[in-house]
């Protein structure tokens, strides 16, 4: 066995951070939307929406400064070396208990396909989120200075809500292949203390 | 074995990092700190003290004036005119140039947009078809009776039914004085109009107390503060004057024209005379809330602070159906009244429907209103809409306003294609309609009075009248809550050209958001299932 350290104390706050505040939003939008129960009254959902949308956008800008200053970037640059012997693992292999294809490093955690899910995630959908909430936010002031039509606003609401519905599914898949560790909860455990102590196999030296 | 707290962060790196993590949490509470700004100064206080203030701004003391003594003779309006004239020798000029007066309008370089010209309404229909004399009992002069009333002769102004104090002074027909009131009393005691003064005319608009307006009946004189906040005496007890400023007797707020600020900028009451605001004394920024506050470029303050109109004792009328009207019982007239006392039918004036706490009809308002004259042709809509109100989203001066919805049946010419001014309050044998209910010998009547076209072909049509509710704000307390309009069926369910977040919720965006959903946990699951019957992780 070998504990390697995965995450750092930044990066496991980060995560978490992020999680809550994802969540949170999820419930306030979907509530606004009149698709939830009420939960905390519409007035009260928007504006913990607004101030959790501030909040995260902070943590993302002290993120990005994280991940340049410390390298970890690099984590997310997408390859395709074994990217066939992933998806074929998570088809197939999985389930006859095969090796997992990839051996985890301090500076390359993640495999193939955790870095374009993680990657799109923070490139894509986020930015999409974004862009979309602050216009949507700014949209009667933008309305009524530049003379917007309405229909922008539709647009405007419906690329945020199709955002929203891809974050829940996300979850759920996230969520679920977290169990796909070592153990069910091996990963998890990882992102809450740090490390993993991983099988001798499952780790490869720094060369 | 490295040790987990880390190996890669230099000491100054985490010491940055620590300092980031602060601001990270300072921020969004600055934010929270924005939101929950200060209240704004409510200027309550100051009106309250402005209202008990204004006994004390009178610099004379009118009894002891010896003109004032009189005497005068019983029911002798003028004589006490005249009186009047002796100091305030511009007053009658300055209330001739106003529509108080004039009971006419121009609008967009159109004549005739008036009571006492050829405007059509929802209740009383016209004056014009010789009903001047019973009319013009709240016309502000002595005399009016047909359309040789002399509009320039200065003693025919009615001084006292704005400036009484007593509460005595009471018209009659053509506007004349009760001959029982003590003129030279009445006129000794003269000041600033109050409720009661404007109230005499306003509270009883469409022929008798709350029947018009919806927002505006004589409870208002005794209401408790929930009723009305500015005008109740337990709430900041304003005069009507305290908005509808008024200068050289030209008082603010004309409907014809334009009732309101439609910007709702902050002028102080009188800056603008013939527009007020709310923001004139609550700003345009009232609420602690941003969100709140910027509503107000597209809703109008009374949309939210007026869930109800009629909140008083007394009810509106909202239905008028003279198509019914003129059905008598052995040949005399009769009426009919629901429990509470209030006429379902009346052989005048057909059948009618009264209401209280009536949720106002939402509709997109520039503060124009487009009204009917009897000289113009009908409008192409049906139900005829007599005065539909102008704006739209797109237009900037627009807000989403609360209305009072009036639907009626009325007469009118489908020959000419006019509306029509039947002679209806008069005794039997004059054709008058109230007194021999013939219809269609009190439309002829009627329009050779106003001298207008009549085909003698009559019929009746659905009309349909708006009217801007803009009193009875309620307490804040009351105010309606977001979901009462940002829900899918909620109070704007009708009103067009825009998105508004929580009522327009297409079906194809949640099919497919949901779908995205449903088919991950689908995929997840079978393959977490087939996994655990592979009895593996």
């Amino acid at each position: 066995m070998r504990r390697i350290v995965l995450y750092e104390r930044y990066e496991r706050f980060w995560h978490w951070a992020q999680a809550l505040l994802i969540i949170t939003m999820m419930l306030t939008g979907f509530e606004i939307r009149g698709l939830l129960p009420q939960l905390f009254g519409f007035q009260r959902a928007v504006t913990v929406h607004n101030v959790l949308a501030v909040t995260l956008l902070t943590l993302i800008v002290f993120t990005i400064f994280w991940h340049v200053t410390t390298g970890e970037w690099r984590q997310y640059i997408p390859t395709r070396k074994f990217l066939r012997e992933m998806v074929a693992f998570y088809l197939t292999g999985i389930f006859k208990g095969a090796p997992h294809p990839v051996k985890k490093h301090r500076m390359a955690k993640l495999n193939p396909l955790q870095r374009l899910a993680y990657l799109g995630f923070k490139v894509l959908i986020i930015p999409v989120q974004i862009t979309t909430g602050a216009l949507y936010y700014f949209y009667p002031n933008l309305q009524h200075s530049l003379a917007w039509s309405p229909s922008a606003l539709w647009f405007i609401a419906v690329v945020h809500v199709l955002g929203a519905f891809g974050l829940v599914a996300f979850l759920f898949g996230h969520v679920y292949l977290t169990t796909t560790g070592h153990t069910p909860t091996t990963n998890i455990k990882a992102m809450i203390v740090g490390w993993e102590d991983l099988p001798d196999d499952e780790y490869f030296e720094e060369t | 074995m490295p040790h987990p707290s880390g190996k890669s962060s230099p000491p100054r790196m985490r010491r940055i990092l620590r300092f980031l993590l602060g601001l990270l949490v300072l921020l969004p509470l600055s934010v929270c700190a924005q939101e929950a700004a200060p209240p704004a100064p409510s200027g309550h206080g100051s009106f309250t003290a402005a209202h008990a203030a204004k006994a004390r701004t009178q610099t004379a003391d009118h009894s002891k004036f010896k003109i004032l003594k009189g005497p005068f003779k019983d029911g002798d309006g003028p004589a006490v005119t005249r009186a009047c004239l002796t100091c305030h020798t511009k007053a009658a000029e300055q209330f001739m140039a106003t529509s108080h007066w004039t009971w006419n309008v121009a609008k967009d370089g159109k004549d005739g947009y008036g009571k006492a010209t050829a405007l059509v309404n929802n209740y009383c229909l016209t004056i014009v078809g010789g009903n001047t004399e019973g009319c013009t009992r709240c016309h502000a002069g002595y005399g009016f009776k047909d359309k040789t009333f002399d509009f320039t002769r200065q003693e025919n102004v009615d001084c006292l039914v704005c400036h009484d104090t007593t509460g005595d002074y009471e018209k009659e027909r053509a506007g004349m004085p009760n001959p029982a009131i003590p003129l030279a009393e009445v006129a000794q005691k003269v000041g600033s109009p109050t409720l009661k003064n404007c109230g005499a005319c306003h509270f009883f608009g469409g022929g008798a107390n709350a029947t018009k307006h919806g927002d505006l009946d004589d409870t208002i004189l005794k209401a408790p503060r929930a009723e009305d906040v500015h005008m109740s005496r337990q709430g900041a007890g304003m005069d009507c004057i305290d908005c509808h400023a008024s200068t050289e007797h030209k008082v603010g707020g004309p409907n014809y024209v334009i009732p309101a600020d439609r910007r709702e900028q902050p002028k102080f009451p009188g800056e603008s005379i013939s527009r007020m605001s709310c923001a004139a004394c609550h700003t345009n920024a009232p609420h602690a809330s941003y969100i709140l506050n910027r509503h107000y470029l597209k809703v109008a303050c009374q949309t939210c602070h007026i869930p109800a109109f009629a909140r008083g004792e007394r009810p509106t009328n909202t239905f008028w159906d003279w198509a019914t009207s003129g059905r008598l019982k052995d040949g005399r007239p009769y009426e009919e009244k629901d429990a509470n006392g209030w006429p379902t039918y009346t052989s005048m004036r057909g059948k009618m429907v009264w209401e209280r706490n009536v949720k106002p009809t939402y509709i997109w308002y520039n503060g124009n209103l487009k009204f009917t004259r009897l000289t113009d042709p009908l409008p192409a809509s049906r139900p005829v809409v007599l005065n539909p109100a102008e704006g739209s989203y797109r237009d900037p001066n627009a807000k989403i306003w609360p209305f009072k919805f009036h639907e009626a049946t009325q007469p009118y010419d489908p020959v000419n294609n006019t509306f029509v001014a039947p002679f209806t309050d008069g005794p039997p044998g004059t054709g008058a309609y109230w007194g021999d209910w013939q219809m269609d010998i009190a439309i002829k009547k009627g329009m050779e009075t106003a001298g207008l076209p009549y085909s003698g072909k009559y019929d009746y049509i659905r009309t349909t009248m708006l009217w801007p509710i803009t009193h009875m704000v309620a307490p804040k307390e009351q105010v309606l809550k977001c979901t009462e309009c940002h829900a899918r069926k909620g109070r704007l369910a009708e009103v067009q050209g825009f998105y508004l977040i929580g009522r327009d919720r297409g079906f194809g965006v949640d099919f497919i958001g949901f779908a995205v959903i449903i088919l991950t946990i689908l995929g997840v699951g079978i393959h977490g299932v087939i996994r655990y019957l592979h009895g593996r992780h």
